[in-house]
């Protein structure tokens, strides 16, 4: 279980601070999967940056904790200062850009063992990698090969294998499939789906596609402007979004046949600036595990 | 493509590139305006004192001609000329110091360009590209900005000023080494080895500090750029150590477009050689290069470009076999 107490995300930029993560209060329970959504700029990477650890200038902790509830491998808790050492062994992460997020000109079994994971015979871990990455749909030669040798899938697969190689209890996946066309992309979400069910961890998924998360998470959390907007699961937020902004993402997704998709967008465009919505940072439950931001309903003027 | 049709390619490209270069250098000292028999004869007729007959310089110039290669119209000349040193490598004899062969000059002055200045350019480019990885890597950090500043402060100097400040510093005012070299001649022995590297240490001194800068420049807006590739992110997101992050992710890609730089500097050391030899009387392929220009001396300057040209296209002919090796994305192509 992880639990995030008012946490706040800043950037310092020329003397200017930018709070990208402004006062996130939530927990997220284990063996679960929850995708994260909101337009660029909302503070999903930054929140996913902060959880994973990976904070450094200019970006920086400002206020609240992060209370990992984890066991590292030497058996102490995982906290925020040590989270680094359980990079790949209790937490991992799989990339946005699967095209070159794979050094182009060395092997990709010397990229399997170049960090210290949690087995220091390199030979072993090489072993059972080859084995494993046959589990994925890999032929085991792809461990052999350089990445401009595979397809973009094929990558991906390669991501997916390093983050779960592992067997870690928290993987954060930052828009894993956007840079796959959507067959792959089903695959790929697929196979991270099995994995999760498999090893029983938690995975964030961030993601801009609704669909994507309607699909494959068991919870959502919508932000917006560095808060949350509406936290809860997935099945309640898609049948009763509370929030009037989680409804015009809802409503964003295309039905066949549907011509009102057309006025959507083109009322988004007018409202043109951002901050459109007002969003408090404490959330009220409305429903058991279910909860929004106030004031759910905006004021007339406003969006939706 | 197969390997072997690669090499074939290559192979061929660079012979292509030999031959080009041998007709240009066949056609310039041709367009010089001196003339090499002209200067001789007129040497012979003041050490006669005039005495020659008309009949006497002309019978001498025939033979002069058919001496050095210069008998018959440009095109019989082009011909014997690409025979001779395609087949035998033999440029004839020297005019300024008949009846010396080019050959054996330019054999005796070679080990002593290609020693200078392959180890100097060879040190220059491993100095310059630690320094230059270290600031590129670091390069947030402030202290990095002093390896870079080394860099920027080095390269703009011209190499003559370079070379002069560096000789009066180390072997006027403070007489380290010495202001005039000497260089001994005939059988080796440790006793001489030790005296010729003592002797070249300053000029490589100025050579190294000369191409260090550059090194350093070119080499830290590489790995600059090379640190912010997301394969460079997500190694450290794994947790791989800033070692294996700076030398086998940022250093083993920045490295593919400074082996290109040293194979051309190697390809061009015989350029570099003739400021350094003429500052530092050092007797390698420079100066010969230098008196052969000044005297009108054909056949040794033919001999001294052909190497040159060799030299540069056999760099480039490396580069292109070395590439694949280092960059496996060009090996599948």
């Amino acid at each position: 279980m992880i639990r995030l107490n008012d946490l706040k995300i800043s950037y310092r930029i020329g003397g200017r601070t930018i709070d990208a993560v402004d006062g996130v209060t939530l927990t997220i329970p284990d063996n679960c999967v929850v995708g994260i959504a909101g337009e660029s700029g909302s503070g999903k990477s930054t929140l996913m940056k902060a959880i994973y650890g990976d904070i450094q200038s200019p970006m920086s902790f400002s206020r609240g904790s992060i209370d990992y509830g984890l066991k590292g491998t030497d058996g102490k808790p995982v906290t925020a200062e040590n989270v680094r050492k359980e990079w790949f062994k209790t937490i991992s992460y799989i990339p946005q850009s699967s095209m070159n997020s794979l050094n182009p000109v060395i092997r990709i079994r010397e990229q399997f063992v170049d960090f210290p994971g949690t087995d220091s015979d390199k030979k072993r871990v090489l072993e059972r990698a080859r084995a494993y990455i046959g589990k994925l749909g890999l032929p085991p030669e792809a461990m052999d090969s350089y990445p401009h040798q595979l397809s973009g899938g094929m990558r991906q697969r390669m991501m997916i294998a390093l983050a779960t190689f592992f067997q870690p209890e928290l993987i954060i996946a930052d828009e894993p499939t956007t840079a796959l066309d959507v067959v792959v992309q089903k695959d790929i979400l697929m196979l991270l789906m099995e994995l999760q069910e498999e090893m029983g961890n938690t995975i964030l998924v961030v993601s801009h596609d609704m669909g994507v998360h309607y699909q494959v998470t068991h919870k959502m959390l919508i932000m917006y402007a560095g808060r949350v907007v509406e936290y809860g699961d997935t099945d309640s937020v898609f049948a009763d979004p509370q929030h009037a902004y989680t409804k015009m993402l809802i409503d964003s997704l295309p039905t066949i046949g549907d011509d009102s998709m057309r006025g959507v967008i083109a009322s988004q465009a007018g409202a043109g600036g951002d901050r459109a919505y007002r969003v408090e940072p404490n959330l009220i439950e409305v429903k058991p595990g279910h909860f929004v931001a106030q004031p759910a309903r905006q004021k007339e003027g406003a969006l939706a | 493509m197969g390997v072997l049709a690669y090499v074939a390619k290559r192979f061929g490209l660079y012979l292509a590139v030999l031959f080009i270069g041998l007709t240009i250098t066949f056609m310039l000292p041709r367009l010089m305006p001196i003339n090499p028999v002209d200067g001789y004869i007129g040497q012979i007729q003041s050490r006669a004192n005039g005495t020659l007959t008309p009949e006497a310089i002309e019978e001498m110039r025939a033979n002069l001609e058919v001496l050095y290669g210069l008998k018959g119209d440009i095109l019989t000349q082009y011909f014997s000329y690409l025979k001779r040193v395609v087949i035998d490598f033999d440029f004839g004899p020297s005019f300024t110091y008949y009846p010396t062969e080019v050959s054996t000059m330019i054999v005796t002055a070679l080990p002593w360009t290609l020693g200078l200045l392959l180890t100097s350019t060879m040190i220059a480019w491993l100095l310059g590209n630690m320094v230059g990885l270290v600031a590129g890597y670091f390069h947030k950090h402030k202290a990095a900005s002093v390896l870079e500043f080394v860099g920027i402060l080095l390269y703009p100097i011209p190499y003559y000023i370079l070379a002069v400040t560096v000789l009066l510093l180390l072997a006027y005012i403070f007489p380290i080494f010495p202001l005039s070299p000497t260089f001994p001649v005939g059988e080796m022995t440790w006793a001489k080895v030790g005296m010729i590297i003592y002797n070249s240490l300053l000029p490589a001194i100025t050579l190294v500090l000369a191409g260090f800068g550059w090194n350093i420049l070119s080499m830290k807006a590489l790995a600059v750029a090379t640190t912010e590739e997301p394969y460079v992110t997500y190694a450290r997101l794994k947790g791989a150590s800033n070692w294996t992050r700076m030398t086998r992710y940022v250093f083993r890609n920045a490295l593919l477009p400074q082996v290109t730089a040293l194979a051309l500097s190697l390809g061009m050391i015989f350029n570099g050689a003739l400021l350094t030899e003429i500052i530092f009387s050092y007797p390698g392929i420079g100066l010969i290069m230098r008196t052969a220009a000044t005297g009108g001396d054909y056949n040794v300057l033919y001999g001294a470009i052909t190497l040159s040209i060799l030299a540069v296209a056999t760099a480039g002919l490396v580069i292109d076999l070395i590439y694949p090796l280092l960059d496996p994305r060009i090996r599948t192509k």
